[in-house]
């Protein structure tokens, strides 16, 4: 019904990009749950082409990539409102930048390969609407490809840590309880700020998978216990490494002192062309406490008053996602297959190439 | 859809003996199921490539159904289906050329080869390097490179068709002809040339007064120090390879044609180590992130040279590459009659104790150097490269 109101406001408006508002377009289709930012991203996209009215091509384009732009700013915003308690955030934000950025780059790249074969603005637009279809479709059918091929590496009797709430991971888990009926136990870590694991917890109870939730501070100590960690990504960066909610590097590095192998689940449209070199080279809002700048209280007045703002600004001020290198990782399950992460620069290299 | 009796009598008798274990490593196996692949597709009665990819991926799982331990099997019949769906789409290709105008490139090993030839050819020449000669495929030149579709390609998210797209039931009278043929020389004849592959490379590797040291009786490796021997003296150290002393043998083997050579026990691996210069192992079967099963007490092998820095080649054929992966690490592992460790004459003993006599051991692929195979030589972050070149995703689960 949004989107159909979108559809009449900006069919009314004038060819400039501003007026068609891709930040509110994008939050709209984020409130659905069950999209993932890229996609979310590609929808704002084939929305924006459905009612440009850009008279020629090269405006066309530069239109295209206003709105990116757009939206990676709105996505930044985003990144730090999603750190807040659900009951104080306006709307349904997303954690990670990185995500949309992989959205972006992808509708670039798909724009570019199709843009050589027509010269007619309006043929451009229907063919672009026409095959953006098809992609979104076989977008949507990602999660339930890795669910196949991850719920292979689910035993029974093992006993899996997953962090945080990622849909990918519960769509593999669900898979292997519900439709191979492997019996297994699952440990989520809580993942703070947002406590979204404890969504993850009574979903996986409601489908009747025996799990337990976990402090984040306490993955060292049920490791032990542990035989394989699952985690989701939100973009998953040249080199093979992820980006992921925070907490993740550090799960990894401990599965890995402690042998235990920990497997990355995420949708292959999540690949995106960047190559950070460590924690702080990503393209998000740095975090305040790297820098020292915010100037907060003073200690003892914090422990005084430990209350709801206080705890706020801990979050805001602390970063959202961290960046796991490759070497921590020991394989990738995509819609593509299962990768070794040196697989993931070849699969890009032919996409961007 | 059905084998013919004669075939279907022959398939069971492999079946059971797959299942005794009567049929064991990995180049018997191998060859067996080539050879009876190719009389089903040139006995069984099909008007388009889709039934015979269809009874091919039937046979297949019976038959990796009946010994899941030996991966070559699957990965044989892997490759004779990816042959048919190379076979079938250069055939569509030279169709509909004409009113085909784009060419979409999606191959990644096609796209760093140098050579323009067409990509059929590249297969071929990845396979069976010596046969690429003596090829009079009569198959029409195509005079463009085919599209080659693999569902593996992130490419294809921003391609809005579909590898179902190809159409396997399009009639074709000189398939069938073609496919033999293929089999014949893409899997049968090269199976025949692997071990000299990779002895012909045991040059590059093995450099005078080295000690080596191996495990086990592997021929792919017996063949690569023979042909390292003729030209350099260097010293082989052999553990025994408790209970089945395949060691022994292969150390009698290595002596007979003139190398120095060392027995040791099993305990002694960690010992010998810090002596060693290199260590070379066979394989029973490489897995798709480059860990591998091998002859038990290869991981003790594997695990004392990692402790001592010293590098660990692995010999195995290409047809050893499998695209699974170790979901497991005991799912590819066997254990077999505990007779040899202990035997059934200790009955006292045999009441009170569990006695566990793993074939395999599995090699993580941090633990491994470098893989040397019948084409060259990789890391093992680069199996699953040679995985996508050999294999269609689509055959991955059988």
């Amino acid at each position: 019904m949004a989107t159909a109101e979108l559809n009449n406001k900006s069919a009314s408006d004038s060819m400039d990009p501003k007026l068609f508002d891709a930040a509110a377009c994008y939050h709209t289709f984020l409130e659905d749950q069950e999209l993932s930012t890229p996609v979310a991203t590609f929808k704002v996209f084939t929305e924006f082409i459905k009612c440009s009215q850009a008279p020629t091509v090269t405006e066309f384009l530069q239109t295209l990539t206003q709105v990116g732009d757009t939206i990676q700013a709105a996505s930044m915003y985003d990144a730090k409102e999603w750190k807040l308690p659900t009951s104080t955030r306006k709307r349904n934000p997303h954690k990670a930048t990185i995500a949309t950025l992989a959205g972006i780059h992808l509708f670039n790249q798909f724009v570019r390969r199709n843009t050589g074969d027509f010269t007619e603005l309006e043929e451009l637009k229907a063919n672009l609407l026409a095959r953006s279809t098809l992609i979104l479709q076989k977008a949507t059918s990602a999660r339930d490809r890795i669910a196949v091929t991850g719920s292979q590496f689910v035993h029974d009797n093992a006993v899996i840590l997953v962090h945080s709430y990622s849909r990918t991971v519960m769509s593999v888990l669900q898979y292997a309880a519900n439709v191979e009926n492997k019996r297994f136990k699952v440990y989520v870590t809580e993942g703070r700020p947002t406590s979204d694991g404890l969504t993850a917890v009574s979903e996986l109870q409601a489908s009747g998978i025996p799990c337990a939730a976990v402090l984040d501070s306490a993955v060292g100590f049920i490791l032990d216990k542990v035989d394989m960690v699952f985690v989701g990504a939100e973009g998953v960066v040249e080199n093979g490494g992820i980006i992921n909610q925070i907490g993740t590097y550090q799960i990894a590095l401990v599965a890995k002192a402690l042998g235990k192998p920990i497997y990355a689940i995420a949708e292959s449209y999540k690949f995106v062309r960047l190559y950070p070199l460590n924690q702080y080279d990503l393209p998000s809002i740095t975090p305040d406490i790297v820098t020292f700048s915010n100037r907060r209280k003073s200690s003892s007045n914090a422990l005084e008053q430990a209350d709801e703002s206080q705890s706020n600004d801990l979050a805001l001020s602390n970063p959202s996602v961290d960046y796991t290198p490759p070497q921590y990782l020991t394989l990738l399950l995509t819609d593509l297959g299962v990768l070794t992460p040196s697989g993931v620069s070849d699969e890009l290299i032919k996409l961007y190439l | 859809m059905v084998l013919s009796k004669a075939l279907e009598s022959q398939v069971e008798d492999f079946i059971s003996r797959l299942k005794r274990r009567q049929i064991v490593g990995s180049y018997e196996v191998a060859k067996e199921t080539a050879i009876i692949l190719r009389q089903v597709v040139s006995t069984t009665r099909w008007s388009d490539a889709s039934v015979l990819v269809h009874v091919i991926t039937d046979l297949g799982r019976r038959l990796v159904a009946a010994q899941p331990k030996e991966l070559a099997v699957g990965n044989i019949v892997r490759r004779v289906l990816k042959i048919i769906r190379e076979v079938v789409r250069g055939e569509l290709e030279t169709d509909d050329i004409m009113n085909s105008g784009t060419s979409e490139d999606s191959d990644g090993f096609s796209q760093d080869s140098e050579d323009d030839a067409d990509s059929d050819r590249e297969f071929k020449s990845i396979l069976a390097q010596d046969t690429e000669d003596t090829d009079h495929t009569p198959r029409p030149e195509i005079p463009q490179r085919p599209k080659l579709q693999t569902e593996s390609s992130m490419f294809n998210l921003l391609v809005d068709k579909n590898s179902e797209d190809i159409d396997y039931s399009a009639k074709s009278y000189n398939m069938k002809p073609l496919i033999i043929q293929e089999i014949n020389e893409e899997i049968i004849a090269d199976l025949e040339t692997v071990y000299k592959g990779i002895a012909d490379q045991a040059l590059e590797h093995i450099h005078a007064n080295e000690v080596i040291m191996t495990i086990g009786y592997s021929r792919t490796v017996k063949d690569f120090l023979t042909k390292a021997a003729a030209k350099r003296s260097f010293q082989v150290i052999v553990a025994e390879t408790s209970p089945t002393l395949q060691g022994q043998a292969m150390a009698a083997s290595l002596a007979e044609v003139g190398i120095e050579t060392t027995v040791i026990t099993d305990s002694a691996i960690h010992a010998v180590m810090s002596r060693v210069n290199k260590v070379v192992l066979g394989a029973h079967a490489v897995l798709a992130n480059g860990g591998l099963v091998a002859v038990t007490g290869s991981q003790m092998v594997a695990a004392a040279a990692k402790h001592h820095t010293t590098p660990v080649l692995v010999c195995t054929a290409l047809y050893k590459l499998s695209p699974l992966f170790p979901y497991d690490v005991d799912l590819f592992n066997v254990c077999v009659t505990p007779e040899h460790v202990l035997s059934f004459n200790e009955g006292t003993l045999i009441d009170k104790v569990n006695v566990l006599n793993p074939y395999y051991d599995f090699v993580a692929p941090e633990l491994v150097n470098l893989f040397v195979h019948n084409l060259g030589s990789a890391p093992p972050s680069y199996v699953y490269r040679l995985i996508n070149d050999n294999y269609d995703l689509e055959d991955t689960t059988l």
